[in-house]
Formats: C-alpha cells, structure tokens, sequence
C-alpha cells in the first residue's frame, strides 16, 4: 500500500519516536476482585513503575479515564509517594487509551511535566459492567434519546448489532468468518499465563454459543473483569536510562469521530467506522502505512468490531474484513498477528489498556508466555505457538493500536521498538 | 411472535426540542424536524440544522412508509423490563419521505423473524401512557 501524503492535522513529524512507552504493568484478571479501583490501581501502577524501573519521584504526572467507576489520581498517586505535577481524570472507555497517551505527549512537550502514568482501574465485572445490567438500565431516558432504550437498546452490543447486521447485508460477510476473530485470538490467549480465558474456541464452538443479540452469539463478546492497568509515558532521552528496550511512540490519533457523533447512522454509511477517518491522521503522523506494521492490536470488544476496525484502517479493502480475518493473516505465525495476548475476547476486558501494553511488551521482544527463561534471566522464545507455548512475535519493529469507543468514535496509535 | 404484553417499557422523558414530536405521535402523526432553509429532515431534534446550522426549524407531519435500515433480533435484555419479550426485533427504518432521518422502533404484529434489510414496514403508534405515545413499525401492508 503506497505511503499517504503527509498531513499537519495532529503530530508535527518531529514529535515521532520522541516519547516512549518505558512502564506497563497490571492486576490479575479475575472476575470478583474483591478489591477497590484504588487498591487495584495503586498495585498496578506500582507494578507499571516497577517494570520501567522508576521511582514514585520520578512520575510526576498522571492520566486515568473512567465512566464514573474508578478512584481518582490524587488518590492513588497519594497512596504510592508521588506528587503529581500534573493530572487529569477523564471520563470515557474504550479509544481513550491511545488519546490520553497523546494527551501525555501533549504535557510534557509543554514542560508540565516529565513523566506520565496513565492508568485505568475498573470492576469491569463486580460492579460496574458494560453489558448494561443494573444502574444503566434504571436512569431515565433523556428528551434527545428517541432511539435506545425504549425500544430495548440497553448494552454496548445491543447498540452496535445494527452497524454488524448491515456490515453482513453490504458485503455478504458471513459469522462463521468473523468468529475467527475470537478463535484466533484465542489460540493466543492460550499461550499468555494471565488470560482469564485460555481455552482455544473453535468456530462451532462461537456458532453454537447462545445468541445475545444478532449477529452477536455470547463468544462474540469480550470477557468482562476486574482489573486495574497502566503505562508510563516518558521522553525517550529518559527512556534509554530505564531498564527495557523502549517501546517509541510514532504517531497517535484520539478520539477521532465520524460526523454527528451522538448518531452516527445518520450521516455516512452505519457500517463504516471512525477508522475512516482516523486513518488519515495515523499513517501520516507514524510515517507508515498498514503494509508497515507487524502486529495489531485491534480492539475487541467484539468479534465485529476488530474487522470493522481493520477495514476501515486499510488493513484490507472495505468489505473484506471477514475474508480477511479468516485468512490466516491474523495467526501467529502469520503475516500480521493481531490481539497476541488474547485482547479483551479472552485475556481480560481493560477498555483498551491491554492491548497497548501487549504490544509494548511484544516490541520488548520479551513478551511472558510459557517459554523458558534461559540462564541469563531472559525468556528463550521458541517460537513454536502451538497450545501452551510461545506468543513472541518474531522480529517484531512495528505495531499499531486501533482503539474503539463506539462505531463512532476511535484512537490509534503505531509504535516502534526503540 | 414476540410477546410483549408483559413490557413495562421505560418513559421517555420529552424536552423543548422532542416535546413536537411527542405531541405528534399523541394524535398519531409522525411529525419530524425539518430545516426551513435546506429542507433536511433530522431525528432526534435539535437546536440547529446539522447540515446547513440554521436555526429556522419546524416540525412537519411525514408519510410512515419506509424500509427497514438495519436491525438487531435481541435474545437477552440488559434492561431487565423487556426480557418477557425476548427475541425481539429492534429496527431501523429509513422512511421513504425524510431519508436522512432514521428512525428507530420494534418490529410488532409479525414474528421477529421477518425482520430483514430492504422489508417495507409502516408507522403504528403504540400509546405507553396518557402523555407518551410510541411510533413503532410493522409490516407494510
Ligand atoms: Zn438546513
């Protein structure tokens, strides 16, 4: 695929690979934390500082986004010695990763501080869930909101099944291709120690899964969890004193929208995502083009939304998603492995976080699978990705995140090993 | 067929923009927004045209023919009220008068199975309460 021309919509070409991603660490994904965001959060940030091989002063900013169901930063940066030059919690979910780290760039070009750690800490199964049971259901429904909930639109699912019912009607995309989405991913899955689900699915088994809501049977769903995450942003000067193989960030889109954002069906095609416009402001930003990168982390909170995704980035044509995420390409061991911890179809549902952090550790070269550790303390990657094995990508430079809010609304990011 | 005499649906709460709307569906009319200055019909309504931003708008009664956009068939409820109707078909419908204006409802009177892109459906109005009337879709006839 032939380079797009440059554009000056966000990052000035001299931002590229001038910050890093030097820090990431999580919680265990489980379902029923009995923790709090902040206990949760406090560990994962800690473990994030741990791993960049910062100390609690040498982070002086903090991000988090949240809908309403976290702890705050002053709270967790409190808790863990740190004053905060800088911070700001934001409200949102899925796409706000990737924004909030360009948010981070945005910062400490500005001198506001030196070092950001962007974390998102969430009950995402104990409490608040997204699936749309409890307190969403119960407020009532604002004067504008003709369209949800009256007629039984509650979850996030329910809400997009429409864009993936004309998605099929369009392009004749058929469910057994795209529950290869949940298959590959999980085979992946299967080979990370932390997923929360290691089985391996076939597409029978996501076919014969019960219907949620059509086209969407229950293994085309992520798997909500409790868990905190987090990243540590710096510049990559600071980085090369830290203790990894930086992961430079090349380029970063945020919370890019299609038109009339609240209804999106309205203006542009239901079945195009906000990728479409997305697009042109990564590839140009990152100085690459989708040909360049090596794996993908592609958001899935379903099956549907990673294809969607994957089209409208040019990753295929629009309207092959389902071919080509059936094809092969997306495996292990293919040409552009996609979501190699499992992403939030099985390691765990973290609005995003996870699949930057894979990435991140997968640039390290470095990535914990079942490998074995050599007696140099450093994984001996073998390679092989049968069931139980290996997830390292070989000789991965490049990746791209492709962050999802809603068919709406998304942010992406490419990044390469320093 | 879905059976839905056991709902109890949530009630929408009309505003100075969809309270025209809501009277409308009152008389069984299907009124919608329309620009005065372009002549865009848009759903839900709002304090400006989003195609050309005047603020000259009214709302004019429209023909209820339409087709069906996309849909969804629902097989389990996050909203806990409509489980008793489970499977149920949520539409979208692209009205032959005001295309641009999607509309949302429920495929009622004709199993959730006929739900398809491209089928010709019509308004209904299905009353919830004295002030709420709900425009709603089956087949067309
Ligand atoms: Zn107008």
């Amino acid at each position: 695929m032939p380079l797009p021309a440059d554009t000056d919509a966000t990052t000035p070409k001299y931002l590229r690979d001038k910050y890093a991603i030097v820090g990431v660490g999580e919680t265990t994904y489980t379902r029923g934390s009995g923790r709090t965001t902040r206990a949760m959060g406090t560990v994962a940030i800690r473990n994030a500082m741990q791993d960049a091989g910062l100390k609690p002063s040498e982070v002086d900013g903090m991000l988090s986004y949240s809908g309403n169901d976290s702890t705050p930063s002053t709270f967790l940066a409190g808790d863990l010695g740190i004053r905060l030059n800088f911070f700001m919690d934001v409200n949102g979910g899925g796409s706000s990763t990737e924004a909030l780290i360009g948010i981070a760039i945005g910062i400490m070009e500005a001198g506001m501080c030196r070092c950001v750690a962007i974390f998102r800490s969430m009950n995402g199964y104990s409490q608040v869930r997204i699936g749309g049971t409890g307190a969403r259901s119960a407020a009532p429904i604002n004067g504008d909101a003709l369209h949800g909930r009256v007629y039984g639109w509650q979850s996030a699912g329910q809400m997009f099944a429409p864009t993936f019912m004309r998605h099929m009607y369009e392009y004749g995309t058929k469910p057994e291709q795209v529950a290869m989405v949940k298959v590959v991913h999980s085979e992946h899955a299967s080979n990370n120690p932390k997923a929360f689900y290691k089985k391996r699915y076939t597409v029978d088994d996501v076919l014969n899964s019960r219907m949620i809501c059509k086209p969407l049977h229950l293994l085309d769903c992520c798997v909500e969890t409790d868990n905190a995450t987090c990243i540590i942003v710096t510049s990559a000067d600071r980085a090369r004193n830290l203790r990894h193989t930086p992961a430079l960030i090349r380029g970063v889109v945020g919370r890019c929208s299609k038109p009339r954002a609240d209804m999106h069906y309205q203006c542009g095609p239901i079945s195009r995502v906000a990728g479409y416009y997305a697009k042109d402001i990564l590839w140009p930003n990152a100085g690459v083009g989708p040909e360049d990168i090596d794996a993908v982390g592609a958001y899935d909170a379903f099956t549907f939304t990673s294809m969607l995704q994957l089209e409208d980035y040019g990753f295929c044509k629009k309207g092959e998603g389902g071919e080509y995420v059936s094809s092969g390409i997306t495996r292990l061991g293919g040409k552009r492995p996609q979501n190699t911890s499992g992403g939030h179809l099985c390691e765990g549902y973290t609005h995003g976080m996870n699949m930057v952090i894979e990435n991140v550790r997968q640039l390290r070269h470095d990535v914990d699978d079942y490998c074995p550790i050599g007696p140099d303390g450093k994984r001996q990657h073998t390679f092989d990705y049968r069931e139980g094995g290996c997830r390292q990508v070989r000789n991965i430079e490049v990746t791209a995140n492709l962050g999802w809010a809603n068919p709406l609304t998304g942010s992406a990011m490419v990044m390469r090993r320093g | 067929m879905s059976d839905w005499s056991k709902v109890t649906r949530p009630i929408p709460v009309p505003n100075q923009w969809t309270q025209p709307f809501w009277d409308a569906a009152r008389r069984s009319v299907l009124e919608l927004q329309r620009c005065q200055s372009c002549g865009h019909f848009q759903h839900p309504p709002y304090a400006t045209c989003v195609q050309c931003v005047s603020t000259d708008l009214k709302f004019e009664p429209v023909g209820g023919k339409g087709t069906i956009y996309a849909y969804t068939i629902m097989y389990h409820t996050g909203d806990k009220r409509f489980a008793p109707a489970v499977p149920y078909a949520s539409i979208i419908v692209e009205l032959d008068d005001a295309p641009g204006a999607l509309l949302a409802g429920n495929l009622l009177g004709s199993p959730y199975t006929d739900a398809k892109v491209g089928r010709r459906v019509e308004v209904i109005f299905e009353k919830l309460n004295d002030d709420i009337t709900l425009p709603q879709f089956r087949l067309a006839r």
